[in-house]
């Protein structure tokens, strides 16, 4: 029996349902629209110069970004300490609270929005709380603070576990060592452990980076209509209207932009490993 | 434990509570016998389990979830560990070429796999009218998992077991079925149950490529908090809830959490 045909249903399957889908819908990027059809005949780059001149578009695309960027700084600066602690402590603890890091991630997302619903609600729980202290209620979802809460929430694991195993991998007694030589705390700190865990973070980032910029479940019920991103708008369009090309269009613009940060994050961090690695 | 001074722990407790609360909320809200979904529940009751059970729409989406992730989870699995005893046993050139192609489904934004699904579908085939084209974009989305744990299993065999049953007389088939293949059934196993998982909570690529007039219990979810939130939500989510938790426990005592990276 040839050995490669163990592979061969695996690689069909992405070649056939990721691959070339993908390609088609970067054709369909150029494509014409029409009223009656998929779309009309002829390529055109006029989709592209479209979604990059109009400013609602443009804005939508800041917005979005924006969304990321805001929820890839917060969870580093929550994760962090978090996944240092996992992957240094022993207490007997340890399995379930990697167990409390990973179940939020095998939950549905609706259900984890459902929950945000009822902490944040006019009579959430949170408000209640304030309310006895005195203070609010505020407004706390259907607008931008709710959906980055949400977002926050829904894809710290993907900040904690990869940091985590970075720093598992770090040697405890090279901290030791550089304390012993005379470094303080901080400085073992940020010239020792902070490197080494560099590729942690750079994954951590990347995948939080990813997943909130194309993020669509959230900003919908967190925002309840209040909140537009590019990809809760390109959904509309697509269930919507036949407007297939420019849907295509926009759904492209707004992967390659996050790649493109992506590449520039990897190239940025890269300088700052090299001293060290 | 002079890594890790008290405020600095109370602030990693903080973290805790953060992931796990608004989780957890949805339990008690379950229970609530009042009309609202309001904090603290005004008694308890079981009525809105009742109520998700006399729903037509919720009850039939709930089976349909559970026969797709049934069927994902067979076919991920089936399609997914050939090609991981592949790249483990036997490919040599291209390696990491291999390994990428694998784990681009989960590397790709799950939306715009999603949508360039739903174009591939109504373009070349019949556009979205049965299961099929759901089913296909959920096998194509797991396989990835499959395929992670099957490696890492086969990574973690002893080393030698297979040539030793080889050298003891085993024919390849025999080795295989009797040495290798229990050695990495947990690997399996693990994948199968998380591919489950992931097909029974997915939104972004049921919501496009569903069959009109159809809906699996997440989008059936999702399109009730749209408009309305009653506790029939609740106990929804807390049905669902406890069924992947529980596939979750049962892939700790099988093969601990730890094997389950991302």
């Amino acid at each position: 029996m040839k050995r490669w045909l163990f592979a061969l249903p695996a690689v069909l399957m992405v070649a056939l349902f990721v691959l070339i889908p993908y390609l088609n819908i970067a054709v369909m990027s150029f494509r014409t629209p029409s009223a009656t059809a998929i779309y009309g005949p002829g390529f055109t780059i006029e989709n592209y110069t479209r979604v990059l001149t109009d400013s609602l578009y443009l804005g939508l695309l800041k917005d979005t970004l924006l969304f990321a960027v805001a929820t890839t700084s917060i969870c580093l600066v929550v994760g962090f300490p978090v996944a240092f602690h996992l992957a240094r402590t022993n207490s007997r603890w340890r399995g379930l609270l990697y167990a409390g890091v990973l179940s939020p991630l095998l939950t549905g997302v609706v259900i984890r929005c459902f929950g945000w619903i009822v902490l944040l609600a006019n009579n959430g729980l949170i408000n209640q709380l304030l309310g006895l202290a005195g203070l609010g209620p505020y407004r706390l979802m259907y607008n931008p603070v709710g959906v980055t809460i949400a977002l926050v929430h829904v894809f710290l694991p993907f900040m904690i576990l990869p940091i985590m195993n970075s720093v598992q991998s770090i040697d405890p007694r090279l901290g030791e060592a550089a304390r012993t030589l005379g470094a303080s705390r901080a400085r073992s700190f940020a010239r020792v452990l902070l490197p080494l865990s560099m590729p942690g973070i750079q994954s951590g980032v990347i995948l939080v980076f990813v997943l909130s910029a194309s993020a669509y479940i959230i900003p919908m019920l967190l925002g309840g209509g209040q909140v537009s991103t590019m990809p809760t708008v390109v959904v509309q369009q697509l269930m919507g209207s036949l407007l297939w090309p420019f849907g295509a269009t926009l759904a492209l613009v707004l992967s390659l932009t996050a790649l493109a940060l992506v590449g520039l994050f990897g190239a940025l961090t890269r300088r700052s490993m090299r001293g060290v690695a | 434990m002079k890594w890790f001074p008290a405020p600095r722990l109370c602030f990693i407790a903080a973290v805790y509570a953060f992931l796990l609360l608004p989780i957890a909320i949805v339990i008690p809200m379950s229970l609530n016998a009042g009309e609202y979904l309001r904090f603290p529940p005004q008694g308890w009751s079981l009525r809105w389990y009742v109520s998700f059970l006399h729903s037509e729409p919720f009850t039939s989406a709930f089976v349909r979830s559970l026969g797709v992730a049934l069927i994902v989870a067979v076919l991920a699995s089936i399609i997914a560990t050939p090609a991981a005893i592949f790249y483990v046993r036997h490919l040599r050139a291209g390696r990491e070429k291999f390994r990428l192609t694998m784990l681009a489904p989960m590397l790709l934004p799950e939306v715009l796999t999603s949508i360039a699904l739903l174009f591939f579908f109504n373009q070349f085939f019949f556009g979205t009218q049965s299961m099929a084209p759901l089913v296909i974009g959920h096998v194509v989305i797991t396989i990835p998992f499959v395929f992670l744990t099957v490696t890492s299993a086969l990574y973690n065999m002893p080393p030698g077991v297979e040539e030793a049953a080889r050298t003891l007389g085993a024919s390849a088939r025999a080795a295989f079925r009797r040495v290798t293949l229990p050695l990495i059934k947990s690997g399996i196993v693990t994948g199968a149950m998380l591919a489950f998982i992931m097909s029974f909570d997915n939104v972004n690529i049921s919501l496009l490529l569903k069959p009109l007039g159809t809906s699996t219990l997440p989008i059936q979810l999702f399109d009730y908090l749209r408009y309305d939130f009653d506790p029939t939500a609740a106990a929804v989510s807390t049905i669902s809830l406890t069924l992947t938790l529980s596939v979750v426990f049962l892939i700790d005592r099988i093969y601990g959490l730890r094997a389950v990276r991302f």
